[in-house]
């Protein structure tokens, strides 16, 4: 069975009905996989000024769910009423 | 704010389902049948309806809670269930353990993804049409296709977790921006190695493809830090941001950063 995330493909082993492997589908990249450490990949970044979501261009905003409650205090709900 | 504006038509609408909030914003462009944009709007609303009603963990006859108390087996309840439980297998698998909803004391709890996995859904509705773009933000999770107008994607800022009034940076969107935290609702995520409630870093963003993978994956990530940056580097498509506590933020090569 194969799952469709986008361009990575997941290849999914099922035996009845439960799942009994997962593997990530054969990687296109000219052939070559490399498999790099996090350290060469990762990068680090200070803190920069905050920003103020009223001065940036952006359609939405992601952040850690909130409750009904919560949505009117967030920035996605701030975003909305300024009519960005 | 630049003082010439592009102010685009769009439709918005805020819908109060599975506990918090859900917006949904569509960007016509040259579509006029405003009418049609509405009905579709109403069909993705009530698929975030069906899907609270079988997976709310807090609706006691939930499909879900039924499961969970061991009165009924997977095969009785609805085939959705199924769907999502495969994908949290296959999640857990690709985030190497750190998204686990077989871990959580009281029983499988697909909660991590199943916003994701319902937003994505809903979206599926708009984009039945040839219009510019839409997105359905499920309590910051984000979904979308297109962009504001023909040419440009939708652009989605990342709240800063230290200054949750405030945002940490911007990403371009390639369909599915998933946030994890615990800065607005108190602590809820559960380590499935440490067994107990922590999280490594202060919050944790997910982009790619598909909604529900990156709802888990941001779970995961947020949960295990730098480990699970690791694992998402190796799904393509995929690309991972962690903002530590101290405001320092690590990310995959090919994060959308565009600010």
């Amino acid at each position: 069975m194969d799952y469709n995330f986008g361009i990575l493909s997941v290849k999914v082993q099922v035996t009845g009905t439960k799942i009994t492997n997962v593997s990530i589908g054969a990687i296109n990249d000219g052939g070559n996989f490399r498999s790099v450490s996090i350290d060469q990949q990762a990068i680090p970044l200070l803190e920069q000024e905050a920003m103020q979501a009223q001065s940036a261009n952006i359609q939405s905003i992601s952040g850690a769910s909130y409750t009904s409650a919560g949505f009117i205090q967030s920035l996605q709900s701030a975003l909305t009423q300024l009519g960005l | 704010m630049d003082q010439v504006t592009n102010r685009v038509k769009t439709l918005y609408h805020e819908e109060h389902v599975m506990g918090t909030v859900v917006t949904f914003d569509v960007y016509p462009g040259e579509f006029s049948d405003e009418d049609l944009l509405r009905e579709s709007i109403e069909s993705a609303v009530t698929i975030l309806h069906d899907a609270d009603d079988v997976f709310s963990t807090w609706k006691s006859e939930s499909p879900l809670s039924r499961l969970r108390r061991g009165e009924i087996e997977l095969d009785q309840a609805p085939l959705v269930v199924r769907e999502v439980l495969d994908l949290c297998e296959v999640a857990r698998s690709l985030s190497n353990g750190w998204f686990d909803p077989w871990s959580i004391p009281g029983g499988v709890d697909p909660t991590g993804l199943v916003k994701g996995w319902a937003a994505q859904r809903a979206l599926e509705e708009l984009h039945r049409h040839a219009i510019d773009g839409a997105i359905v933000n499920a309590a910051g999770d984000v979904a979308s296709f297109g962009g504001p107008n023909g040419s440009s994607k939708f652009r989605v800022g990342i709240v800063n977790p230290a200054k949750p009034q405030t945002l940490a940076c911007i990403v371009q969107s390639p369909g599915a921006v998933a946030t994890s935290g615990e800065y607005e609702r108190g602590q809820h995520l559960y380590d499935p190695f440490a067994r107990t409630l922590a999280t490594r870093s202060a919050s944790a963003t997910v982009v790619g493809p598909k909604l529900g993978l990156a709802d888990a994956l941001a779970t995961a990530l947020v949960i295990g830090g730098r480990d699970v940056l690791g694992a998402i580097v190796e799904l393509q498509g995929y690309e991972g941001l962690i903002i530590e506590p101290d405001g320092s933020m690590r990310m995959t090569p090919a994060f959308p950063l565009v600010r």
